[in-house]
């Protein structure tokens, strides 16, 4: 982890790295491969949408549906998102960036799906962009990881150039605040919800039915999108996603309002790693912080 | 019918500030201002916020008729009776500045739904009423943007249907021409308007033709064939499993469309006082369809997007005569994985 800025060094890695249509030729070509020979029924990438700005998450069932398929430098999404749509035991391939890859970690951790189950076309890049804004994703929005942690099939270089700053830097000014400022901030942000649950319905962790914020006996929040209703919903949201968001910045890429989820679940994640040396998703024998219970845990969350 | 009114007035675009600032003299200003996300409308509480500098908002103005939230009455919780009080609407004048054609279109269409019945919704009426709408031209020397398909539905990139005043740009200047006898008539008070030439009236004039002849993305769509199509291919669940494969089934583009208008009516209570309110609510979300007794009718999610599409391209023209979509591409640009309604339709068609 280091402090420097990233920002230049990232334009010029692209030069080094596999570029998206070397990646988009082998996710084709793997993609064929797997559906041909049965070994798996359904391939989870993106597809052609409206414009090559906006690619689709896209489920490939056949052969056929290959030449559909697309990769570029707007495919954002979060993969691990659909893969519980499936009926349990539905063998799956699925296209996975550094940080989605973080994301089926957990949910193997926490026994959503079976390893077995799944072939992972790792992909390793760090220049995607943000599809609202045309902005490099970087450690300022996201944990930043370049390359898989979990995969079977790497689709291109591991990236190795030091274009990551920690993922925590961006929390400075906000660490920096007062109590009074922090409240304020938030309140302010949270504000302008509107409650359309984008965030918690691309967030590959919110896999809950039903989510707690749906359920009428008894009403948890308000339905209406006014600071108190908001900040139940936002507030457990981000306890519920404690030592398990892997910081992939879709909830707030998605945010119709822009509210930047992505600072409170840093300072969680940031939160847990110092509390519990634990980051979540990367490595697959760890237990889930929160189910882990250890002798010599930290006892600074009580305090 | 409306009949076209003759008055035509012009601005500097940089002074657009003082035409909002005298409008806010009169009543309350809601325009569009310049937000972290983009353009929003919002109630101008400083006239130099206004701008005219954008392409669409990001939310549409439904909200100035039919608010997210809408307090009916308030209640205090007693024994023995609960006391319950109706909530007034207090209303002011309202000046909804900057809408685009593809927006005003689709007042008219939820005019159908809030009171084409004998029900007339008092709330969205007394809102209506008390609104002079301030209809804006899209630029027509820039392409539309890639998600737009007003085209599609026969709205003009320049269309003055549901505007009061009708408002085109010419490089530093804005015409304003009237459109309703409301807007001759605040047009005739804004006394801060200059007086036009011949010069402007032609420009405006062949705006308005050249905005017909701009084009969003379009193809042929019959309101009948669509509404038939629809019908025909409600139980095709390959076609809606396909294309609700990467539905998140959030709300996004239920609260962004400016003709959505579903709604749940809640009770909120807090230390036993508190309000009955109409909350929009979204046919994406799980808990819409959710029964008393706990079984749900859509449980998947192309059961859900199925039914915002059919609701909007054959229940609606089946019921008020009018697809209930405006092509503003709103929908579009705010999908989180890049929905889009067009193609689900041009797909539709196809089959």
């Amino acid at each position: 982890m280091n402090g420097k800025s990233c920002c230049g060094d990232i334009e010029t890695a692209g030069d080094k790295m596999t570029g998206f249509h070397e990646i988009e030729e082998r996710l084709k070509s793997e993609a064929f491969r797997l559906l041909q020979a049965g070994e798996v029924s359904v391939v989870l990438a993106y597809g052609k949408g409206t414009d090559e700005r906006h690619p689709v998450p896209f489920a490939a069932l056949t052969t056929a549906d290959v030449e559909n398929i697309v990769f570029n430098e707007h495919c954002t999404h979060n993969m691990a998102r659909y893969l519980l749509r499936y009926p349990s035991g539905t063998k799956i391939a699925v296209a996975l960036k550094g940080v989605d890859s973080r994301a089926v970690v957990v949910l193997i951790q926490e026994g959503k799906i079976n390893r077995d189950n799944l072939v992972i076309l790792g992909i390793p890049t760090n220049s995607m962009r943000n599809q609202q804004n045309g902005q490099i994703i970087d450690a300022r929005t996201t944990c930043g990881i370049a390359n898989p942690v979990l995969f079977d099939i790497l689709l291109g270089e591991e990236v190795h150039e030091a274009t990551v700053a920690s993922p925590y830097d961006v929390l400075a000014p906000y660490e920096a605040m007062d109590e009074d400022a922090r409240w304020n901030f938030w309140k302010t942000e949270l504000d302008r919800c509107i409650r359309c649950y984008a965030c918690r319905k691309a967030c590959p962790m919110c896999y809950c039915d039903p989510c707690f914020i749906d359920v009428t006996k008894p009403r948890w929040a308000n339905k209406s999108p006014q600071l108190a209703g908001n900040l139940m919903y936002h507030l457990t949201r981000f306890q519920h996603l404690a030592g398990r968001c892997v910081d992939c910045g879709e909830c707030s890429r998605v945010c119709p309002v822009a509210i930047p989820l992505y600072l409170f679940h840093k300072k969680v994640a940031k939160d847990c790693e110092e509390m519990f040396q634990q980051t979540a998703g990367m490595r697959i024998e760890d237990k889930p912080v929160i189910v882990d219970f250890r002798v010599e845990d930290s006892d600074k969350i009580l305090e | 019918m409306i009949e076209e009114r003759l008055v035509l007035k012009k601005t500097a675009i940089e002074k657009i500030n003082e035409l909002a600032a005298a409008l806010m003299e009169m009543g309350t200003l809601i325009a569009p201002v310049q937000e972290a996300v983009g353009a929003n409308f919002k109630t101008i509480e400083n006239p130099q916020e206004v701008s005219l500098d954008f392409y669409n908002t990001v939310l549409s103005p439904k909200f100035v008729f039919f608010p997210q939230t809408e307090n009916f009455l308030s209640y205090q919780i007693a024994k023995p009776f609960t006391n319950a009080e109706p909530v007034e609407l207090a209303i002011t004048p309202v000046f909804l500045f900057g809408v685009r054609p593809c927006d005003t279109r689709s007042f008219a269409i939820l005019d159908r739904h809030f009171e084409a019945s004998s029900i007339v919704d008092p709330y969205w009426r007394k809102r209506r009423e008390n609104a002079t709408i301030f209809g804006y031209a899209f630029a027509l020397d820039t392409p539309p943007d890639n998600a737009d398909f007003y085209s599609m539905l026969g709205i003009h990139a320049a269309d003055t249907e549901g505007s009061d005043i009708f408002m085109v740009r010419n490089d530093g200047e804005l015409l304003l021409k009237s459109i309703t006898s409301k807007g001759e008539q605040l047009l005739s008070e804004l006394t801060l308007l200059q007086e036009t030439s011949s010069d402007d009236e032609n420009y405006y004039t062949e705006y308005l033709a050249r905005g017909r002849e701009y084009k969003t993305r379009t193809l042929c769509l019959e309101q009948e064939t669509a509404a038939g199509k629809f019908e025909e291919i409600f139980y095709n669940n390959d076609f809606w499993g396909k294309t609700a494969s990467a539905c998140l089934s959030c709300g996004i583009c239920t609260f962004v469309c400016p003709t959505c208008y579903c709604f749940d009516i809640c009770d909120e209570t807090m230390f036993k006082k508190g309000t009955r309110r109409r909350v929009w609510d979204s046919c994406m979300f799980t808990d819409f369809t959710l029964e008393a007794s706990g079984h749900n009718p859509r449980t998947n999610v192309f059961q859900r997007l199925r039914q915002k599409v059919c609701h909007k391209y054959s229940y609606s023209p089946r019921k008020y005569d009018v697809i209930s979509c405006v092509g503003c591409g709103r929908c579009v640009r705010s999908c989180p994985v890049n929905i889009d309604i067009y193609s689900i339709v041009s797909s539709a068609l196809k089959i």
